[in-house]
């Protein structure tokens, strides 16, 4: 891959794209409300599931199925949230963790629902490929299309893509960081804080943190449906629980609790993650590229380490905040 | 009557914290509740809160039934409690702290700071201007905008009384509200505490070790030990109660003590 091969790029923004939308669902829930939720990559595998199903065995226009692949995502929020959000924090981390292993499985092993380990592509079985991605190609070429009055032979699909996805990513931001300064919001950051001081003042506790987790996997459900149609095709691999931890990631290297920080933790992760890639000069072309693959991910551990140790609350982060005592 | 509690009782194990208890706070008074440590005053605080749910008996507030209810039910009924040790909202302001124990704030439903921007932000005023009036009463206005996890244990304390005051309380639980406050600021807090009572009707009821306080301000004075109630009246009737003694002070000190009353070293 060249360095300076712009449809590279528009790749990465692309993706730090939807990785915003997956971290500000992480945000709600974890750095609003304090639900460490360790299976966030679950909510984006259900509805991606969901929304190919649809679209390849029931022929369902694609706006309709990935509504319900939305609903889906919330349903299994629903079904994670509403025996856990009563007990302490520890537990609803094991069960979300239990619960995006659990999915991925089923993903892996119901392969007459699930196309199983082909993914995406099998999904009416191995002898017969399917795809559901022709309804957004379709409509992003269309709008590049459209585009292309304004902006000439420069608008393609793949631009028409990161100009779709950093929108609504740029509008979510906006309305989150409405209902953040809300007395809503409020309430959300005070159950953080202190769960039994916000129940002292008479706010259903239970209540709040499930809003906060099912909002939170609507927006995981949005990253999911977005991954699957960037990607075109997909399968149970997509959705290990590293993404979960790279939503994490996002939200520590930005700044814990600071939601504007998240745009700027994706494009840092992004850059990390993939500049990396181009680590192929002297001295590191004496190693075979499977051993700088490893190389690679270790650079990237070894840079988070040292990122933390300079600067613990992140490139925007408070470090007042940090040091106060729970 | 205001709190009516009959033969409340808790058990932790074969630990009785709370032993088939009765008693009545009366509306409008200051009523201390007292004990040698270990013997269940803050038990019978989170029972009537909400915060534990008793094995037997009845909690009426209001004459409505309480026992078993969540905390944030009671706590809306107008019955609000604080903490031994303050539970501020550390990484949040302290008038934060504050505006977010208002009631009836409606931006608090999800949405609905769109559907109704204009009720919501007339009654963030209203809750704005009460916090700045709360915080001026225990004298912490000028750190208004500072984390609340920046203060000092005793300011805590304040915080967390003038965030119980938010709520409007008809009655209010005072888990040692002096334990940690400056001596200058204890006479100050007793002040309001009679103010809360004299002028805003507001019912006290409060554990506390300082027998000086305690003396000073009640109207009446029920004394617990290893979860039972051994005594209940008017201060000076408990000073001189020979039970209340004993409990304090052991069997043998009965005779030496004489009208003096019991004290008791509050535990940091």
């Amino acid at each position: 891959m060249d360095v300076f091969n712009p449809a590279f790029w528009t790749f990465v923004a692309i993706m730090a794209g939807i990785y915003v939308v997956l971290a500000l669902g992480l945000y709600v829930q974890f750095s609003l409300a304090g639900l460490p939720n360790f299976g966030h990559v679950a909510f984006m595998a259900v509805a991606a599931y969901t929304m190919a199903i649809l679209v390849v065995r029931a022929a369902m226009p694609l706006p309709v199925a990935a509504i319900f692949g939305l609903v889906a995502a919330v349903a299994l929020g629903c079904l994670l949230g509403i025996p856990s959000v009563r007990l302490r924090a520890d537990y609803l981390a094991i069960a979300s963790v239990a619960a995006g292993e659990m999915v991925r499985y089923l993903a892996t092993n119901l392969s007459w629902l699930t196309g199983g380990p082909l993914g995406s592509v099998g999904l009416l079985g191995p002898a017969r490929f399917v795809s559901y991605n022709a309804g957004w190609q379709d409509l992003l070429d269309r709008l590049s299309r459209a585009l292309s009055s304004v902006l000439g032979s420069a608008a393609t699909p793949d631009r028409a893509m990161l100009l779709v996805v950093w929108s609504l990513a740029g509008a979510l931001l906006w309305v989150f960081r409405r209902l953040e300064r809300s007395p809503w919001g409020r309430v959300l950051r005070a159950i953080r804080e202190d769960e039994t001081a916000a129940t002292a003042v008479g706010k259903h506790v239970a209540a709040f943190k499930l809003q906060a987790l099912l909002l939170g996997a609507a927006l995981g459900g949005l990253a999911g449906l977005l991954l699957a149609w960037q990607i075109g095709v997909f399968s149970p691999n997509d959705f290990e629980p590293t993404l979960t931890f790279y939503a994490y990631l996002i939200l520590i290297f930005g700044g814990m609790n600071r939601l504007w920080a998240i745009p700027v933790g994706a494009a840092v992760f992004s850059l990390l993650y993939t500049g990396t890639q181009f680590l192929t000069f002297f001295p590191l072309s004496l190693v075979d590229s499977g051993s700088r693959a490893f190389l690679r991910l270790f650079s990237v551990g070894f840079l988070l380490v040292l990122f933390m140790m300079i600067r613990p609350q992140g490139l925007l982060g408070n470090r007042r905040e940090l040091l106060l005592e729970k | 009557m205001l709190l009516e509690v009959r033969r409340l009782t808790k058990r932790f194990g074969g630990v009785a914290a709370a032993d088939d208890l009765s008693f009545d706070v009366e509306e409008g008074s200051i009523t201390a509740l007292i004990g040698p440590n270990g013997a269940g005053k803050t038990t019978v605080f989170n029972l009537i809160s909400g915060f534990l749910r008793p094995d037997h008996g009845e909690i009426r507030f209001a004459k409505r039934r309480l026992e078993g209810r969540r905390g944030d039910i009671v706590a809306r009924s107008g019955l609000v409690r604080t903490f031994q040790t303050p539970r501020v909202l550390t990484r949040m302001s302290v008038l934060d702290n504050l505006l977010l124990a208002a009631q009836d704030q409606p931006g608090e439903r999800l949405g609905l700071g769109w559907i109704m921007p204009r009720r919501v932000a007339r009654r963030e005023r209203e809750i704005h201007a009460r916090a700045l009036e709360m915080l001026d009463l225990v004298r912490l206005r000028h750190v208004s905008d500072q984390y609340a996890g920046a203060l000092s244990g005793g300011q805590r304390k304040l915080v967390e009384f003038a965030r119980a005051l938010m709520v409007m309380p008809r009655m209010i639980l005072l888990d040692e509200p002096m334990a940690g406050v400056l001596p200058a600021l204890v006479l100050q807090l007793l002040d309001h505490v009679q103010d809360l009572r004299d002028h805003r009707g507001v019912t006290v009821f409060l554990i506390e070790h300082d027998m000086d306080v305690v003396m000073s301000v009640s109207d009446r004075v029920i004394v617990m030990d290893e979860g039972r109630l051994i005594a209940d009246g008017p201060p000076q009737a408990i000073q001189n109660d020979d039970r209340v003694i004993e409990a304090y002070l052991g069997p043998a000190a009965q005779s030496e003590s004489s009208g003096k009353g019991p004290r008791e070293t509050p535990r940091g």
